[in-house]
């Protein structure tokens, strides 16, 4: 069981790498399209700027949810660092059920914003809002269920770094 | 009152989340989170206010285009013709590899916008080329590396004084001329310390370029010293947005390491996109909590109250630009730079208008407290990934650190005291304040 979860992760953080480096390759190129449009044709492309900004969103919450590796993100290991593996083991406890209460009890007023932003299209692409927003509910799910497997390591006895080699390990 | 008020409960839950060692923008969300629970309000508005932040501003598109155009700069031989060039520039005189370094950083710093990319890509090799041979000791390299580094951020283009630009409304372009003479005085006075102790420490002189050598190496370095040239084209002639002019960065950068020196291929490009949204994920994850926290922070009218209480202890300008300094060097020692902008700043902000400081000024004094707290020990992130990239023990760095750190404090009191060196640049090019 556990390692079909592994290996399954491991599927989907690699795939989601290629997401996030496509998106931004999207962005890339709908600046120098909009740029040469607007200089040498004197037409202003509206749709590019809102392109560029979906493929933002887009990215910073589908990486953050699925792709980041734990080295890759923004966190102080002041203490993280010091800490023996037994105080490590109670402070990934702790984050882990902090953080999958938070992010549980903000699920329903999540989903019911973005569900509710149905109503809306986007000003050029004419994509319905909550097509646009519905990656927010997935950042909100993938991270209560990375912190729930993040928990479950903690509670079992398994550092975070013994789960990334068992992912290296897996064929 | 028995129970801490619902902001007091945000604000601790986000600095426990954090020390305990979840990623910062995911526990600026939770504990904004949090507040909406325990304050009544919509538990929805946080998902409101990142959607909304993040699709609303445009000026943040910048930060992964100017992290792309860095990375296509070091998968190219870009960086090795600059280093070239800087060799041959001041290599010749005693201590020639610790000038090129820090000169390295300055035109470097014109490629990229992050400290951090600075010592892991150019610094990395600027640390070998040292080291080698024994030439310089490991501790000394490596402080020089982390120390140079930080002028890369103060230089435009710069990733913090983009983010500053969306938390103050300053113009980029304003933000970017103004970093310009602050930079190179720091650069001025690392390499004015680098000269000072060349003869007593007996620095090791390099077999010098001879000059007739200096036409072709300028030459072969002369598309990628153009980048700054073509970026400040770009944002004042009004051709292009401060964000599409990275977007032209991007491509030069593209251009000419693929088109002109050939040293790119389709691997190396996708290389490049991954690792640039991956810096740009984190960066931009931090943001969004920050878009959150934000909205908390606005509620509770926090930056006037701290104005309010400012204002009361009669602070003068001075007294207010030191406690300033004080403020942003211990926090740039524990916390990572963008959050200070994104989150400390706002507050300071309405302060500094009251007494008449200027926003571009106010703007690159933070940034500039920010990156030194990079670089002060016992907690620089900058000394920590030097001791990973460089392999050497932290005490080592920190020792040979600490001169650089008083000649750049001075450097740092020089910007914060005599506006002009900042304000001088932008006004030329109409800045009103």
């Amino acid at each position: 069981m556990g390692s079909f979860i592994v290996r399954v992760a491991g599927w989907v953080q690699r795939r989601s790498e290629n997401v996030i480096a496509a998106l931004l390759g999207i962005m890339f190129a709908a600046f120098i399209v909009q740029i040469v449009f607007r200089y040498f044709f004197n037409l202003p492309t509206g749709w590019s700027t809102e392109l560029s900004l979906i493929a933002w969103l887009w990215m910073v919450l589908w990486g953050t949810a699925l792709a980041l590796k734990e080295k890759d993100e923004i966190r102080f290991d002041i203490l993280t660092s010091l800490a023996g593996p037994r105080a490590r083991r109670v402070m990934a406890v702790v984050v882990a059920v902090a953080t999958v209460t938070l992010y549980g009890l903000s699920l329903p007023g999540t989903y019911k914003y973005v569900t509710f932003m149905k109503v809306e299209k986007s000003s050029y692409l004419n994509i319905r809002l909550d097509w646009l927003y519905s990656v927010f509910v997935l950042f909100v799910v993938a991270t209560i269920l990375r912190y729930l497997w993040l928990l479950w390591q903690a509670l079992r006895g398994e550092s975070q770094g013994e789960e990334t080699a068992g992912a290296d390990r897996t064929p | 009152m028995s129970l801490p008020s619902p902001f007091a409960l945000s604000l601790l839950s986000i600095i426990a989340l954090s020390l305990l060692g979840l990623p910062v923008g995911l526990a600026m969300v939770g504990g904004s989170v949090l507040y909406l629970l325990a304050a009544g309000l919509d538990v929805g508005t946080a998902s409101e206010q990142i959607i909304n932040g993040m699709m609303g501003s445009f000026l943040l598109l910048a930060i992964p285009l100017f992290i792309l155009a860095a990375a296509f700069m070091n998968a190219g031989s870009i960086m090795d013709r600059l280093v070239r060039f800087c060799n041959a520039l001041v290599g010749r005189f005693r201590g020639g590899l610790a000038l090129v370094n820090v000169a390295q950083s300055i035109v470097f710093a014109s490629m990229s916008g992050s400290a951090l990319a600075d010592a892991a890509g150019a610094g990395k090799l600027m640390q070998s080329m040292m080291t080698r041979e024994g030439k310089y000791t490991r501790g000394f390299a490596a402080a020089l590396t982390a120390v140079s580094a930080t002028i890369g951020p103060i230089l435009p283009p710069s990733i913090p004084l983009v983010v500053y630009a969306l938390v103050s409304d300053a113009s980029v372009g304003y933000l970017f001329l103004a970093g310009v003479l602050p930079g190179l005085l720091i650069g001025a006075v690392q390499m004015g310390l680098i000269v000072g102790m060349a003869k007593r420490r007996n620095f090791p002189l390099e077999a010098s370029v001879p000059l007739r050598e200096m036409p072709r190496i300028t030459k072969e370095a002369f598309p990628a010293l153009l980048m700054p040239i073509i970026l400040f084209g770009c944002l004042y002639s009004g051709i292009t947005t401060p964000t599409e002019a990275a977007a032209v960065a991007a491509a030069y950068a593209l251009l000419i390491a693929g088109g002109l020196y050939r040293s790119i291929g389709a691997g190396d490009i996708y290389h490049s996109l991954l690792t640039s949204a991956r810096t740009s994920v984190s960066i931009g994850m931090l943001i969004a909590g920050a878009m959150a926290f934000n909205y908390v922070i606005t509620v509770e009218n926090i930056p006037h109250t701290v104005s309010a209480i400012l204002a009361a202890t009669d602070l003068s300008q001075v007294g207010f630009l030191m406690l300033v300094n004080v403020i942003l060097l211990v926090l740039g020692c524990v916390l990572e730079g963008t959050t200070i902008i994104l989150v400390i700043l706002p507050v300071l902000l309405p302060t500094a208008a009251a007494l008449g400081i200027d926003p571009v000024h106010f703007g690159v004094i933070a940034v500039m407290n920010i990156m030194f707290g990079l670089v002060t020990p016992p907690y620089g992130l900058l000394l920590f990934m030097m001791t990973k990239v460089a392999d050497v023990p932290l005490r080592e760095i920190v020792r040979e650190v600490m001169p650089f750190l008083g000649v750049m404090f001075i450097a740092l009191m020089l910007v914060t005291y005599i506006p002009t060196i900042t304000l001088f640049l932008p006004r030329l090019f109409g800045y009103a304040g």
